[in-house]
C-alpha cells in the first residue's frame, strides 16, 4: 500500500503549489465578473486587465470567471456557484436570457448587486433586476456599421462569424445587413474558430462571389485571419473590410488600409466602470442615474495612435 | 482401452477442405470415442486448426461426412456444435484474463435467479458451482472473484476445461493446452485430461509434442500436408516412430542420424 | 515461466482486508477524499459548504455523473462514444424545434428526441460492430454530423442558433417537470421556516428558501448510478458486457451476443446524452448550438478516474461516479478556494495522471496482469 500514500502526498504537495496564487485575504468588497467566452478568445483579455485595474484603484477585491467551452449553460451554473460564495456584486453578460436570467435574477434576489455588461441588453438588463447595463447594443452597432457602409457605396458583402452559437454575433450581421438595406440571406458564414479555417472559409466564400464587396468581421477571431486571407488573394486594400472589435492585428491593418474602420464598444469600459460604480454604490450609496453606453465609435487611420499603442491590453 | 465396448461418438470421413485454390485438408478420416483420449498430432501447418475448425463447426468441410452419435451432423455454427455436446477449447481464446473465475466460467450460461420482476445472476449457486468443480480438478481457488489473470496458463487451461465438462461435453477439442506451459503446468493439465477421460467423456488433445501425446494418448493420428498418416494404438508404437510420421518420414529420419538422436 | 508460479504463490498469501481494500473504485475512493480534504481545509468557510455551495457542486457533478454512466458501461464493453457532446446539443435542439417551433406538446417532443437519438446511438452501434471500424473513428464522425445539424437546423429554421421560450410550452406538461422539476419542496420549505437554511432577502421570492429543492437532474444521476451498476454487476447482461469488452472473440465462441450488447450499450450512452440534454432544456428553458461541447472528453475522464480500463472489460458505474463527482467538485471548487479559474485544467491534469497511474496499479494486482 506504499505506493497509493505515495501517489497521494504527491498530489497534495501539488495542490498546495498550486493553491499559492490565491489571494491570501479579502479585501473588504469582493466583485465577480462572469463572461461568457471561451477560454481561448483573446478579446476579453482587456475586460481582465480593466477589472484589474478597476480593483486596484477602488482597492476593492476582484475576480474573472467563464466556462472553458464557451457553453451557456456551464456559464449558469458558474452564476449559481458565484451567488453560493456570496460576493457584492456581480458584473456578468447576458448572452441568452433564457438561461441566465434565472440564476442571475435569483443572485439579485440573494442580496448581490448586478451589473449587466457586453451581452444583452438595457430592457433585459431591466427585467433580470440589475443594477444597470454597460454594454453597447449589438444589433445598433451594426446597423450603425451598416449605415456607413452604404454611405461608401457598398450594396454587397460576407460577414464572417466566428462565433455563430451566440446570438448576439448574428444581429450584428442582421444590423449590417439591414444599415445597407439588404437582405443578409447567405453573405453571413460559420468560420469555426480555428485560424487556418477561418482563413480558408473566407477565402472559398470570396472565390465563390467575387463580386462581394465588402467584408465584416466580428472581432479579432475572424478578423486576424480574414487579413492573411485577404493579402493572399490580392484582395487587401481593395476590398471594403470593417470590423468590429480592436486588438490582435486589427490596428496594424487600419493603419495600412486594409481595414477601414473598427467599432471600438471599448470593453475596457465595460469592465473597469462596473468595479467604479459598484464600489462607490457600496461605500457611498451613490449610483449613475442611467445605463452606460461604452460604444460604439469608429476607429479609423485618423484616430490609431493612442489605440495602436494600448490595443490587446486597454484598448 | 475399450474400443470394443463403444461406437466412435464422432466419425469424420473423408474431409476435404478446400479454401479458393488452396486444399488444407485433403482426405482425413478421424474418429474418437468416449472415454479416449485420441492424439492429433502434427507440425505447424499440417492442417491442425482447420480440422478442429471443421469438426467444431466453425468451418464447413468442402467435402466428406461427419457422423455425431452416428447420424449424419451438420454444424452451422460452433454454438451449435457446442449445443450438441462438442466443446472446444483453444489455446488463448479459452478466458477472459480481466475477469473472474465464475464470471469466466458461467460467460453465456449464466444462471439465473428470479426476485419479482427481474431476473438477477444467480452468484451464490454459480460461485458454489465453480469452486467445487475447480476442486474436482485438483485446483484451490483462494475466492470465485479471483481474475483469471492470476491465474497460472495451467490453470486456466484447468478452468476451460471444466467448464465444458460441467455444461455437458461429450467431446473435449484440446487445441494445444500445453503448447505454451512450463514443466510442472502442463503436468497438471495432463492429469487433468486424464480425469475428464476417465469420467467417460471423448477427449481429442491436439499437440505437436509427441511426449505430451504419449502420456495421456490412447490412439494417435498424425496428420501431414493436410492428409492422415494413419492411426496407431497405445503400445503400438514408439515416440520416434510419431515423430518420424510427424515430420513426414524419410527427411525426418536422415536429419535425426546427422543430429544423433537429439530431436 | 518459473515466474509465473512465483507471482502466483505471492497471491495467495494476502490477506482478506487487501482484498477487500482492493476495488476498481479505489482511486477514485481515494481521489474523493483527498478533493473535500482539500477544499474543507483551503475553502471551508467560502461558501462552498453551504446549501447553495453544496447545491451546485451537487448539480454540476450530477450533470457528469449522468454522462459518465454511460460513457462507462460503453467503455467496459469495449468501445468508445465521442458524439455524447454533439448528441447533447443535438437532443435538446431537437426537443426545442419539435416544441417551439413546431409547436408540438413537450412529452411528445422528448419522447420522440429519445426515440432519435437512441435510433443514432443504434447505427453507430451497428457500423462499428459491421464494420470493424474502431469506434473512436466512427462516434468522431458523429461528433461533426451531430453538431452540423445541430446549428444547420435551427439556423435555417429559425435564422438563430439558440431557440427559447421552452420554459413557457412546459408548463403544465405532465412529462416535463420529471426532468427539469424538483423533489422534496416541502421539506426545504420547513428547512427555511426553522432558519435553518438561507432564504432570499429581496425580490419576488423574498422569504423563500435559497434551494428550494433537489433538482431531477440529481435524481437521475442517483437512479442511473443504481441501476446501472445493479445490471453490470448482478445480472446474466452485465457479465456479457465485461465479456464483450473483456475479449469479444472468446465471448463469442461461448455464445455471448457480443454485437448485440455493444450496440444496445451505444443506445445506452445516447439515453444517458438525452437525458442530460432534456434536464438541462427543460431547466434553462432554450437550446443552444453550442450545449455539450467538449462533454464526451469530459465523461471519458470521469470514467478513467474510476478505475476503468480504455480498452474495455473493467471498470466500475462507481468509480466512473466518484470520478464525475470528483470532476464537479474540483471544477466548482477551485472557485471556492479562490484559484485562478485557468488553473482548473492543470488542477484537472494532475488528478487525472495520479488517478491512471494509481488505478493501474490497482487494476494489476486485481488482473494479474504483466
Amino acid at each position: 500500500m506504499k505506493a497509493p500514500l505515495k501517489t497521494m502526498a504527491v498530489s497534495a504537495v501539488a495542490a498546495v503549489a498550486l493553491i499559492g496564487g490565491a489571494p491570501a485575504a479579502a479585501e473588504d468588497l469582493r466583485y465577480v465578473l462572469v463572461s461568457h467566452a471561451d477560454d481561448a478568445d483573446a478579446w476579453w483579455n482587456t475586460i481582465q486587465n480593466g477589472l484589474a485595474l478597476g480593483g486596484e484603484q477602488m482597492g476593492v477585491s476582484v475576480e474573472y470567471r467563464n466556462p472553458p467551452t464557451g457553453d451557456l449553460a456551464d456559464m449558469a451554473r458558474i452564476i449559481e456557484q458565484v451567488t453560493a460564495s456570496a460576493p457584492h456584486g456581480l458584473i456578468t453578460t447576458l448572452a441568452d436570457p433564457d438561461v441566465l436570467s434565472g440564476p442571475i435574477s435569483a443572485a439579485v434576489d440573494a442580496g448581490i448587486d448586478v451589473i449587466i455588461i457586453n451581452s444583452g441588453t438595457p430592457e433585459q438588463a431591466r427585467a433580470v433586476g440589475a443594477l444597470m447595463y454597460v454594454g453597447q447594443p449589438e444589433y445598433d452597432a451594426g446597423f450603425a456599421a451598416g449605415q456607413r457602409a452604404a454611405d461608401d457605396g457598398i450594396t454587397s458583402f460576407l460577414c464572417v462569424n466566428h462565433y455563430i452559437a451566440q446570438p448576439a454575433s448574428s444581429e450584428r450581421c442582421q444590423g449590417f445587413a439591414d444599415g445597407l438595406g439588404v437582405e443578409l440571406g447567405n453573405q453571413m458564414i460559420d468560420s469555426g474558430v480555428d485560424p487556418s479555417e477561418v482563413q480558408n472559409r473566407v477565402m472559398a466564400y470570396l472565390n465563390a462571389n467575387p463580386e462581394t464587396e465588402a467584408v465584416l468581421a466580428l472581432g479579432p477571431t475572424s478578423a486576424d485571419p480574414t487579413i492573411r486571407a485577404l493579402d493572399q488573394m490580392g484582395l487587401a486594400g481593395d476590398i471594403y473590410f470593417g470590423t468590429f472589435d480592436l486588438g490582435g492585428d486589427i490596428v496594424p491593418a487600419i493603419r495600412d488600409g486594409i481595414i477601414q474602420w473598427g467599432i471600438d464598444q471599448q470593453p475596457f469600459l465595460q469592465a473597469y466602470l462596473p468595479v467604479i460604480v459598484l464600489a462607490n454604490y457600496h461605500r457611498f450609496g451613490v449610483l449613475p442615474g442611467n445605463n452606460i453606453n461604452s460604444g460604439p465609435g469608429f476607429v479609423t487611420a485618423d484616430d490609431l495612435d493612442l489605440v495602436a499603442e494600448l490595443a490587446g491590453e486597454y484598448r | 482401452m475399450s474400443d470394443t465396448v463403444h461406437a466412435p461418438i464422432v466419425e469424420m470421413k473423408d474431409i476435404e477442405k478446400h479454401f479458393g485454390p488452396v486444399i488444407a485438408l485433403n482426405g482425413v478420416s478421424f474418429d474418437v470415442r468416449p472415454g479416449e483420449c485420441h492424439c492429433l498430432l502434427g507440425d505447424n501447418g499440417a492442417g491442425k486448426s482447420t480440422f478442429i475448425k471443421t469438426m467444431s463447426g466453425v468451418h464447413k468441410p468442402t467435402r466428406g461426412t461427419i457422423l455425431f452419435e452416428g447420424k449424419e451432423m451438420r454444424f452451422d455454427s460452433p454454438r451449435d456444435a457446442m449445443i450438441a455436446g462438442i466443446a472446444t477449447v483453444y489455446q488463448d481464446l479459452a478466458m477472459i484474463p480481466l475477469m473472474s473465475v465464475t464470471r469466466n466460467f458461467w460467460m453465456g450460461r449464466e444462471p439465473v435467479r428470479r426476485v419479482g420482476p427481474f431476473r438477477f445472476m444467480d452468484f451464490r449457486k454459480a460461485n458454489d458451482v465453480t469452486m467445487e468443480e475447480m476442486r474436482k480438478m485438483g485446483i484451490n481457488l483462494r475466492s470465485p472473484d479471483q481474475a483469471v489473470g492470476t491465474l497460472s496458463g495451467g490453470e486456466r487451461q484447468t478452468v476451460a476445461i471444466a467448464r465444458a465438462v460441467y455444461f455437458g461435453a461429450k467431446v473435449l477439442i484440446l487445441d494445444e493446452p500445453t503448447s505454451a506451459l512450463g514443466v510442472r503446468q502442463t503436468a497438471n493439465v495432463l492429469s487433468t485430461i486424464d480425469k475428464v477421460r476417465k469420467g467417460g467423456i471423448a477427449v481429442v488433445f491436439i499437440t505437436h509434442n509427441v511426449r505430451h501425446a504419449l502420456a495421456v494418448g490412447d490412439r494417435f493420428t498424425v496428420l501431414n500436408r493436410g492428409k492422415t498418416l494413419g492411426t496407431a494404438k497405445r503400445g503400438q508404437i514408439t515416440p520416434e516412430e510419431l515423430q518420424d510420421l510427424m515430420a513426414g518420414g524419410q527427411e525426418m529420419v536422415a536429419l535425426e542420424s546427422s543430429l544423433g538422436g537429439t530431436v | 515461466m518459473s515466474s509465473t508460479g512465483m507471482v502466483d504463490e505471492r497471491i495467495k498469501k494476502t490477506s482478506r482486508l487487501r482484498t477487500a481494500f482492493i476495488r476498481p473504485e479505489l482511486g477514485a475512493i481515494v481521489g474523493v477524499v483527498a478533493v473535500f480534504l482539500f477544499f474543507a481545509i483551503f475553502a471551508g468557510d467560502s461558501g462552498m459548504f453551504n446549501p447553495q455551495g453544496v447545491l451546485n457542486w451537487s448539480t454540476v457533478s450530477a450533470q457528469f455523473v449522468i454522462i459518465a454512466v454511460g460513457a462507462c458501461m460503453l467503455m467496459i464493453a469495449g468501445e468508445f462514444d465521442l458524439s455524447v457532446g454533439s448528441m447533447i446539443g443535438f437532443a435538446g435542439m431537437s426537443i426545442a424545434i419539435m416544441s417551439v417551433t413546431m409547436a408540438w406538446p413537450v412529452w411528445l417532443a422528448i419522447l420522440l428526441t429519445f426515440a432519435i437519438c437512441m435510433s443514432i446511438g443504434a447505427l453507430t452501434g451497428t457500423i462499428v460492430v459491421r464494420t470493424g471500424l474502431p469506434s473512436f473513428i466512427v462516434s468522431l464522425a458523429f461528433l461533426f454530423i451531430l453538431r452540423g445539424f445541430t446549428i444547420f437546423f435551427p439556423q435555417v429554421i429559425e435564422r438563430r442558433t439558440i431557440i427559447g421560450g421552452i420554459s413557457e410550452r412546459a408548463e403544465g406538461d405532465w412529462l416535463a417537470p420529471l426532468f427539469g422539476g424538483k423533489v422534496g419542496e416541502g421539506f426545504f420549505r420547513w428547512l427555511a421556516e426553522m432558519d435553518i437554511i438561507a432564504t432570499y432577502s429581496r425580490g419576488a421570492r423574498a422569504g423563500e428558501p435559497m434551494v428550494s429543492g433537489i433538482p431531477m437532474l440529481i435524481v437521475w444521476a442517483l437512479v442511473l448510478v443504481i441501476v446501472a451498476h445493479i445490471v453490470l454487476t448482478r445480472t446474466r447482461f452485465g457479465n456479457w458486457i465485461f465479456a464483450s469488452g473483456g475479449d469479444a472473440q472468446a465471448a463469442r465462441y461461448v455464445g455471448v451476443p457480443v454485437n448485440r450488447v455493444k450496440i444496445q450499450m451505444f443506445m445506452f450512452t445516447a439515453f444517458c446524452a438525452t437525458v442530460f440534454a432534456t434536464c438541462q432544456v427543460i431547466e434553462f428553458g432554450s437550446a443552444g448550438a453550442d450545449r455539450g461541447l467538449l462533454k464526451e472528453f469530459e465523461a471519458i475522464i470521469a470514467v478513467v478516474i474510476g478505475g476503468a480500463l480504455l480498452t474495455g472489460g473493467f471498470g466500475s458505474v462507481i468509480g466512473a461516479a466518484l470520478g464525475a463527482i470528483i470532476f464537479g467538485v474540483v471544477q466548482q471548487g477551485l472557485f471556492f478556494a479562490g484559484v485562478e479559474s485557468s488553473l482548473f485544467r492543470v488542477f484537472l491534469g494532475v488528478i487525472l495522471l495520479f488517478a491512471v497511474i494509481l488505478n493501474t496499479y490497482i487494476r494489476r494486482i486485481i488482473t494479474g496482469e504483466r
